[in-house]
Parts: structure tokens; C-alpha cells; sequence
């Protein structure tokens, strides 16, 4: 066992590929989850605006981002849109990635908006704050927290979904195992270690959420 | 000049005309207390006032500003105001010392130990010092409240405004909520209040006005609407706190509203648990013993009256239809009904009046 996993990834230096192809997802992964936090945000802004010019094409954003395939998407970027400029593959995975979860993170984001109280926000209006700030005091951190466990399951899902760059020319974790294992004829192992190295990511993703909840509940206790 | 002044002021939803071309103005140290029938726009003339409804006509000046103008400093002239809710509406993600201080320390941007100190003392005064620290979630519905009453407090608003403060309480958490209003009213603070706590409305307030068609119907002191009101509307609602009466027509009545009905009458006064599930079991028995008088219609009234000076309640029924005593059956023939309530009332008697079978039963 130790034999195999030392010929197979140590010994022909395939760990580095892997940490080629593990550095391409994590990027891929990072940037359209910022580029979709910073999009949701306005589209889920545009679809609780009471204006129907913005409301509507919000909507239809969601709708059909949600709706169809990431991987559509991210063929019809790299071969048609961005197929005569000389715009980098991993620069369009990053940017179709990012349109396709601000769909999922607008969403989240107005469904944790609207579970708010909007009580509170009364509250804060009757002691003469300004409707801004009630919504930085009082809405923002309260959606926050509603939307934490489902923001932890997009980005998980995010960076699932990111295994198909391969289709575009990408050399990522998935397609780097693939490589290894089509060359070592050893897929059952190499599949292994490809899950392994992804669920490790998961697990990474899981462990910051928790920590940042640990870390709020001391700063709360050390008020007391 | 009066602190708040309200004219020609409209309110509609949709269709739904709520309030039409009210007036009134509140001068210092007024307690106001609103009353009258649900959805008589009680609530919306209190939140109008905060401007948490816009009015579709009239003005509305606090203080001598006007909220309602154009480009009026909204923020500014509501921090003259505070309004306390029936949901309570303390800030969830917040302890109680954040909540307190979050207005003065960003509004009136007071030291944060200068209104920590002033937090604390304010809590003393509401009996709620040791839950400095406690989330909001951890206190009880009447701590809640007093919390929220405290919070407004630091912003030294002129008026104070409950907005049905005591109406999502248990009743046992009732009393310190009235308590501490009560404290407030003594010090001289100028309050609105819509409740429906009668008792308190008529001991604490110093006017009282009673909405209905769409405005203010009638006004005055406590005594004069309470004990003497002159209007048919409101002689009517005030009846109705202090008698329960029902007709009934078929033998399909509403049961359950009788029930509820005496279920809250029962609170009201104070009767206890015990007490108003007798009357219940009463009222219910003797009206279904009184369908066997009743020839082709059922024709029945029934009132529940409180006699506070004698401490008993009077249960009347005045049935139409031939004579029949259900008292005065021999015991062999006696429904199970009649000897509950012989069991459970104090006295009882029968007459027949002009085709009326009348009861009455003391409790």
C-alpha cells in the first residue's frame, strides 16, 4: 500500500502535478466566489428593488442561470464569447463560475433578507436612525447569520462543480487525476485520491465556518 | 403649545378606508390612552405619529416640526419620540447593554462609559440590573418589554409612545409592564398608549379617546367614557367589556365564542381559571336544558354580568316558550346538566314572565 502510494505519487514527482492541478481548482474556486458574493449582492439588491426595470431582469437572470447547466455555460463562454479574444481559460471558468453562483448567492441572500424582522428595523427607525443604518446595524448582521449554513453549502458545491473545467483545456484537480491514472493504469487508486484531496477541501471550507463561529461566541462570552 | 398635533389626517389600504380626517392634539404630560374595537385604526393613528405609516392626507407637527412636510428631518424629529411595540422588537443578535447603547453612542455620540452608566441606571429603575449581559432571547416577555421601554429611554424622548405594549404577554407579566409605565406616567411623561387593558386605561389615563367610524368618536376623562359615555358607540363597546350577552337562534350557536368570551371576561376581572370554567360549564348546561321549553324557534338571551361590590357573578337566561323549571324537578328525573349547576352555583331561581322562562344564577 505505502509501496504504491510512494511509486505512484512520490516517486515521479506526480504530487507537484497534483498540486498544480489542486492550486488551478482552488483559484478557479476563490475568485468566482468572490466575483459571485459582490454580483449577488447587486442582483439580489435589483430583485427586492421595487422598480420592475431592475426587478424583472434580476429575475431572469436567476432563472436562467439557475436553471441551466454550469457546464453549458462554460462551453458556450470558452467556444463562442470569449473564443476570438486570447482571454486565459482559467480567466473565463473564473468569470462563468461567478455569474452562476451570484444566481444561487442572490437568492440566499433575499430568502436570509426577507427572514429578518423587519420589527427591528422599525425599532431602529423610531430611535431615529437612518433606514441605512438599520439595515448596517440591525438587517446585515442578522441575515448574515441566517445565511451562513446555506453560503457554506454553495461554496462546497462551488467547488464541486469546478471539476468540469477540464472540459475547457483546464488542468485541474480532477483532469490532473485523470491524466495520472489513464498514464499509471491505476484509476480505482488515483480516483481515490482525487476524492480524498476534495473532500479535504470540504472539510477546510466546514472548519473556517466553525471557527468563525467559535471565534464570535468567545468575543460574546468575553464581553460578559 | 400642545407636544403632538394631528390634522385632517387620511389613512387608506387599498380600498379600505381607515382613517378619515382626524384631529386631535396631545399637550405635555397628557397620558392618552386610545381604545376601541379592533381594527379601528388604533395602531395605525400611534404608528402615523412615528410615521411608520404615511398618512395620504393631513399633518402632523411634534414638538412644533413637522413630520410629515417635505424634506422634513425624519430621523431628527423621531428622536423626540419613542415607541415601544408589542413584539418588544429588541435587537436579537445584541445583549441588552448593546441594545441600550447603540442609539446614544451612534446618534448622540455620548462616551460609551457615559452611556453604559446611564444603561445601568436606567435597568435599576426597571428592575432588570443583573440582566446586563443576558441576550434577548433569555428574558421573559414582561423583561423584554421593560427592557424596550428602557431602551427608548435613553434617547430622553418627550413622548412616549406603547403601541399595544402588554398584549403579547402572558397575563402573569402584564403587571410589571403597567408597573413601569405607570412609573413613567408619575414622572410626568407625556404617553400615547392603545391598549386593551381597561382597568389600567382608566386608571392611568388622563384622556381618553375612543376611535371608531374611521376617527375619533368620542373623547374625554376616564369617568366620563368609562362611567358615563354618551355616545351610542361607545356606550356600546363599554358595555360590552362589562357584560358578556348572547342571543341565540338555533340550536347550532356558536359555543366556542361563548367560551372564549367567557374565558376573557373571566380575565378581565380577575375570576381565576377555576372560576370562569364553572361559569362555562353552567351557561353551557342551562342552555341546552332551556331548548326543551322552546315550542318551534329558539329564542334565548343570555348575560353574564360582574357585581364587584357583592363578588359574584350573575348568569341570566331568558328563554322563550311554555314553562318548565328545570329546579324544580324531582331528583329522579333530574338531568345530569341541572344538578351541575346546582352543584356549582351559589343560588338559583326560575320564573315564568309572559311566555319567558327567566333564570338566574349566582356564582
Amino acid at each position: 500500500m505505502f509501496q504504491k502510494f510512494y511509486d505512484l505519487l512520490i516517486a515521479g514527482g506526480a504530487w507537484l502535478t497534483i498540486l498544480e492541478g489542486l492550486w488551478a481548482t482552488v483559484q478557479i474556486s476563490f475568485f468566482a466566489l468572490v466575483l459571485g458574493t459582490l454580483l449577488g449582492a447587486e442582483v439580489c439588491a435589483m430583485r427586492r428593488s421595487k422598480h420592475k426595470i431592475l426587478k424583472i431582469p434580476a429575475s431572469i437572470y436567476i432563472a436562467v442561470l439557475r436553471g441551466s447547466p454550469v457546464l453549458m455555460l462554460l462551453m458556450l463562454f470558452y467556444y463562442v464569447v470569449f473564443a476570438k479574444t486570447d482571454m486565459d481559460a482559467l480567466v473565463v471558468a473564473i468569470i462563468t463560475f461567478g455569474l452562476n453562483t451570484a444566481a444561487y448567492i442572490a437568492e440566499l441572500m433575499r430568502s436570509a433578507l426577507d427572514a429578518t424582522d423587519k420589527g427591528q428595523v422599525e425599532a431602529m427607525r423610531t430611535l431615529g436612525f437612518s433606514g441605512f443604518a438599520a439595515f448596517r446595524y440591525v438587517t446585515l448582521p442578522q441575515a448574515a447569520e441566517i445565511a451562513k449554513p446555506v453560503y457554506q453549502s454553495t461554496i462546497i458545491n462551488l467547488i464541486q462543480w469546478t471539476s468540469v473545467v477540464g472540459y475547457v483545456t483546464i488542468t485541474d484537480l480532477t483532469r490532473v487525476i485523470n491524466n495520472i491514472s489513464a498514464r499509471t493504469m491505476q484509476p480505482l487508486f488515483m480516483i481515490i485520491v482525487g476524492m480524498i484531496i476534495y473532500l479535504g477541501l470540504s472539510y477546510l471550507v466546514t472548519g473556517i465556518f466553525a471557527l468563525s463561529d467559535r471565534i464570535k461566541k468567545r468575543k460574546a462570552g468575553a464581553k460578559k | 403649545m400642545s407636544l403632538i398635533e394631528v390634522k385632517g389626517l387620511c389613512k387608506s389600504f387599498g380600498n379600505l378606508e381607515v382613517l378619515k380626517d382626524v384631529s386631535f392634539t396631545v399637550d405635555e404630560g397628557e397620558v392618552v390612552v386610545i381604545i376601541g374595537g379592533s381594527g379601528c385604526g388604533k395602531s395605525v393613528t400611534l404608528r402615523s405619529i412615528e410615521l411608520l405609516e404615511k398618512p395620504d392626507k393631513g399633518q402632523i407637527f411634534i414638538n412644533g416640526r413637522e413630520i410629515t412636510a417635505k424634506g422634513a428631518d425624519i430621523d431628527s424629529i423621531r428622536r423626540e419620540m419613542g415607541m415601544v411595540y408589542q413584539s418588544f422588537n429588541l435587537f436579537s443578535h445584541m445583549n441588552i447593554e448593546e441594545n441600550m447603547i447603540l442609539a446614544p453612542t451612534r446618534l448622540l455620540k455620548m462616551p460609551r462609559e457615559e452611556a453604559v452608566a446611564k444603561a445601568k441606571d436606567l435597568l435599576k429603575q426597571v428592575g432588570l440590573l443583573d440582566k446586563l449581559h443576558a441576550m434577548p432571547q433569555n428574558l421573559s416577555g414582561g423583561q423584554k418589554q421593560r427592557v424596550a421601554i428602557a431602551r427608548c429611554l435613553m434617547m430622553e424622548p418627550k413622548i412616549m409612545l406603547f403601541d399595544e405594549p402588554t398584549s403579547a404577554l402572558d397575563p402573569t407579566m402584564v403587571g410589571e409592564v403597567l408597573a413601569t409605565m405607570r412609573m413613567l406616567a408619575k414622572k410626568g411623561m407625556t404617553m400615547i398608549i392603545v391598549t386593551h387593558e381597561m382597568n389600567f386605561a382608566k386608571e392611568i389615563g388622563s384622556r381618553i379617546m375612543f376611535l371608531a367610524d374611521k376617527g375619533v368618536y368620542e373623547q374625554g376623562t376616564p369617568a366620563e367614557i368609562f362611567d358615563n359615555p354618551r355616545k351610542e358607540k361607545t356606550i356600546a363597546f363599554i358595555k360590552k367589556l362589562k357584560f358578556i350577552s348572547m342571543h341565540i337562534e338555533s340550536r347550532d350557536f356558536d359555543l366556542m365564542e361563548l367560551h372564549g368570551n367567557i374565558t376573557t371576561f373571566g380575565e378581565r376581572y380577575g375570576l381565576g381559571s377555576k372560576a370562569a370554567y364553572r361559569l362555562q360549564l353552567c351557561a353551557e348546561e342551562l342552555i341546552y336544558e332551556m331548548f326543551k321549553c322552546a315550542e318551534d324557534e329558539i329564542d334565548t338571551d343570555l348575560s353574564i354580568e360582574y357585581s364587584e361590590s357583592e363578588k359574584c357573578i350573575r348568569l341570566n337566561i331568558d328563554a322563550k316558550g311554555k314553562e318548565y323549571n328545570p329546579f324544580a324537578l324531582s331528583e329522579d328525573d333530574e338531568p345530569m346538566g341541572v344538578m351541575i349547576v346546582k352543584r356549582t352555583s351559589q343560588n338559583y331561581s326560575h320564573s315564568y314572565v309572559s311566555g319567558t322562562n327567566k333564570i338566574s344564577v349566582e356564582i
